[in-house]
């Protein structure tokens, strides 16, 4: 491996508590982060070092699971287990709370924007998918629920250009929604997982979908088109990564700017796989480009690429910690 | 298993009403006795326990039986809520209830069955029959087999459409004073209502009509005037109703509606229309091939013969009900047409009374979970400007719920909603005041009997209930 990962900074984000997520700015010159302590945090870089410019620590009673940023950069969701999830405006370098969007049962396990900004997503233990639609007067409104899984709900993300979601579920699989008359629905499922899918991301074209699991693997899917066997709509699975993760992958990041992939793992580890751009399209094959087996000294939760810095990534842990990485390949 | 209750009802987690916790509640009858209560159990090959007293004298313990009213009033329970539902109240039971006629003498009961509208039409719907032939084959159907009236809970809906009435009006006079009094939130539906006592709770609460449900009036009807009229004890009457939602079943075993003197449930057993097909199945008969009988006149919604509806939408017709009357008692204006605006989504209507560019009432019908999760939302916020709002948890309302029977072969969902909806609304309409008998029963029966009585017939309470934070109930 001529490829290399290797650590920029370190930085103790989420002291005594789990760090489980962190998420880029759009516009690339802030990170926020959340955790185990309640808490997210806003990392800006002064000189060379990441220093925290806010602490939002009122804004939920119990761990905060997953941020996202809208598209606009405008705007940061948190979801926590307390069941709601909150909807905070950022003005300047302040963050105040706008609105709290309550529904869920239980533990709101992520948030995810649709690229269009006026879309909004949230999932729960409660085995449901919720749709939401902003307006123009910032007021949230529920346009669908769903119930397609039979488990917890741990991961949607959204298409990157299309109204499409997606979802994970410890039940192993993977659902796909569409916008049907005024109501959305479950278009596809995507079976193969053999344990719970913890997280999924789009390629940069939004054509094909990875997935990470309990199973210890990491699958592409891709969705069938009109000239191959199988009914409309349907997902199949074209690629799969196995034999690379010691323990459980928790999260996969596909980037935009490089079309590499990053994943974060139950074994402490870092890895990054380049595709094989001598592969047949309808066989994708991906070789295993970087690793670092301790990036961490304790599980990797979140692993997230810079939206315009090239090679640029960031990983978070259980012990609290976040990591900055450069990421260089050859190639 | 798969859910039948209603999409709210199930993310509201029926087991917090019965819940499964880990202690039973209710104080058994035992016959103690003082003194050493040193004593040794020992259980026999067969499973029977056996007290062994110090004079080694063997006493067999009597099993612990706990029936579904004491579970469902202690709320301890270790079997999932929604099995003894299934259970307890299944068209089962009632074949048990007519076979034991059939066969005791002692234990001898009235049976009656109150079919709904809605049931009526999804059968009708089925069988290509009118909503009337319907009725009156099924009519056939139950005697046959023993039951004794058939009625329909169209005749009780028309309390629940007065009294909403005359509620609405009243908060309406105070809502000046009272914050709470509007928007006024129907309670017809048992799904809407447990998901509030459960998720939103004192919040919530004062704002949902009072006003019992057409089924709930019918078992006020039936095991107080009717058991009154007939010189029967309450507990002689076995009350079935056939209803197009399995979550009536969790409305008819609330507390509220169980006689405590008596010892019976106003209504006893909730059978689904899909039931009502097993059983013609289970029987052998197409409701074509039955000879219709003549309909009791006493609880039927009809006029000469003739089975008679009500205006609105095919989920009672609250909004429509309460709309024309408070639009010709508050504001003089006689509405001969309604007009429903959809907003977000088909499942979400709204009408308005205008005057002069002002708008003098705002009436809602949300259907559906998402549409119930806006609505209270925005309540919270206090933005809401509804006066009225028509709350049930099936989209599409009633004529949708989920123990209706389902499309045959090449019918789409949509399309048999569609049939279903317009067999429900073929017959004349009448209107609730209209009907003599009913008028007549607020004189001679509810009028007579005191206000508070009489409330207590017509209307009910909420719960706010508490979240279970218990880990032992948290299902995985």
């Amino acid at each position: 491996m001529k490829d290399t990962l290797a650590i920029l900074h370190r930085l103790s984000a989420h002291p005594e508590s789990r760090c489980w997520y962190v998420a880029w700015h759009p516009l690339g010159a802030l990170l926020a982060s959340c955790g185990g302590d309640r808490a997210v945090r806003i990392w800006g870089k002064e000189g060379d070092d990441w220093v925290c410019k806010c602490a939002l620590s009122d804004g939920h009673q119990r761990t905060v699971r997953k941020v996202a940023w809208s598209p606009c950069g405008h705007y940061l969701a948190s979801a926590s287990f307390d069941a709601t999830t909150c909807i905070w405006k950022m003005t300047n370098d302040d963050f105040e709370c706008l609105t709290v969007l309550e529904g869920h049962e239980n533990e709101v396990k992520c948030v995810a924007w649709a690229s269009s900004g006026h879309l909004l997503a949230t999932c729960s233990r409660d085995k449901s998918v919720w749709i939401w639609e902003v307006d123009e007067e910032d007021e949230y409104e529920c346009v669908s629920v769903v119930n397609s899984h039979t488990q917890d709900v741990k991961h949607v993300v959204w298409h990157p250009t299309q109204e499409l979601l997606a979802s994970a579920s410890y039940d192993n699989k993977v659902c796909i929604y569409k916008e049907e008359d005024d109501d959305w629905e479950c278009r596809a499922t995507l079976e193969g997982h053999t344990s719970t899918v913890w997280s999924l991301s789009f390629d940069p074209e939004g054509q094909r979908l990875a997935s990470c699991s309990d199973d210890r693997t990491v699958k592409i899917w891709k969705e069938c088109t009109s000239d191959e066997d199988s009914t409309d709509g349907a997902w199949k699975c074209v690629c799969t990564l196995s034999g690379f993760h010691g323990r459980t992958v928790y999260d996969v990041s596909w980037c935009h700017l490089t079309g590499a992939l990053a994943t974060a793992c139950g074994d402490d580890g870092v890895r990054v796989f380049k595709e094989d751009a001598a592969a047949d399209p309808r066989h994708p094959a991906f070789y295993l480009s970087a690793h670092v087996p301790k990036a961490h000294n304790q599980d990797v939760n979140c692993v997230a690429w810079h939206p315009k810095e090239a090679g640029l990534l960031a990983t978070c842990s259980d012990n609290g910690e976040i990591a900055i990485w450069n990421y260089q390949s050859d190639a | 298993m798969a859910s039948n209750f209603s999409g709210v009802l199930q993310l509201t987690d029926l087991d917090d009403f019965i819940t499964p916790s880990q202690e039973c509640v209710k104080p058994l009858k035992l016959d103690n006795k003082q003194g050493r209560s040193v004593a040794k159990i020992q259980i026999e090959d067969d499973g029977n326990y056996f007290q062994v007293n110090q004079d080694g004298q063997m006493h067999k313990l009597e099993k612990a039986r706990i029936t579904l009213n004491d579970c469902l009033a202690c709320s301890g329970c270790i079997t999932s809520a929604e099995s003894i539902l299934i259970s307890q109240q299944s068209h089962e039971e009632l074949y048990r209830v007519l076979r034991q006629n059939k066969s005791d003498s002692i234990e001898q009961k009235v049976v009656v069955v109150s079919l709904s509208p809605q049931s009526r039409a999804s059968l009708a719907a089925r069988y290509g029959l009118s909503s009337g032939d319907a009725a009156r084959r099924l009519t056939a159907f139950f005697k046959n087999l023993g039951v004794h009236y058939v009625f329909d809970t169209g005749f009780s809906r028309a309390f629940s459409l007065l009294e909403s009435q005359r509620e609405f009006l009243e908060r309406f006079s105070r809502k000046e004073e009272d914050k709470k009094s509007l928007p006024m939130l129907a309670s017809a539906c048992p799904g809407w209502i447990c998901y509030a006592e459960k998720t939103h709770g004192d919040f919530i609460l004062p704002y949902i009509s009072t006003t019992r449900s057409p089924q709930q009036m019918m078992g006020s009807l039936v095991k107080r005037f009717f058991s009154m009229q007939q010189a029967l004890e309450p507990q002689k009457i076995y009350h079935v109703t056939v209803m197009p939602c399995y979550d009536k079943k969790l409305e008819a075993s609330r507390p509220d509606f169980y006689l405590r003197e008596s010892e019976t449930r106003e209504v006893d057993c909730v059978i689904t229309s899909g039931e009502v097909l097993k059983m013609l199945e289970e029987e052998g008969v197409s409701l074509n091939d039955v000879n219709p009988a003549p309909l009791d006149t006493m609880f039927n919604n009809m006029c000469d013969e003739e089975l008679l509806c009500h205006a609105g939408s095919g989920s009672g017709g609250y909004l429509h009900h309460v709309y024309t009357h408070a639009a010709k008692q508050l504001f003089g204006v006689e509405v001969q047409e309604i007009t429903y605006k959809t907003l977000r989504n088909k499942d979400f209507q709204e009408v308005t009374l205008e005057k002069d560019g002002v708008v003098l009432l705002r009436f809602a019908a949300t259907y559906g979970f998402r549409n119930i999760q806006n609505l209270v939302q925005k309540l919270k916020r206090g933005k809401s400007l509804y006066h009225f709002v028509e709350v049930m948890a099936c989209p599409s309302g009633c004529l949708n719920g989920g123990g209706q029977l389902k499309p045959v072969a090449d019918q789409s969902n949509k399309e048999l909603l569609q049939q279903v909806d317009e067999l429900y609304r073929a017959e004349r309409v009448s209107a609730p005041e209209g009907d003599a008998r009913v008028v007549e029963l607020y004189r001679s029966w509810l009028e007579g009997m005191g206000e508070e009585q009489a409330q207590q017939l017509l209307h009910t309470q909420y719960h706010a209930v508490e979240k279970s934070t218990s880990g032992l109930t948290i299902k995985w």
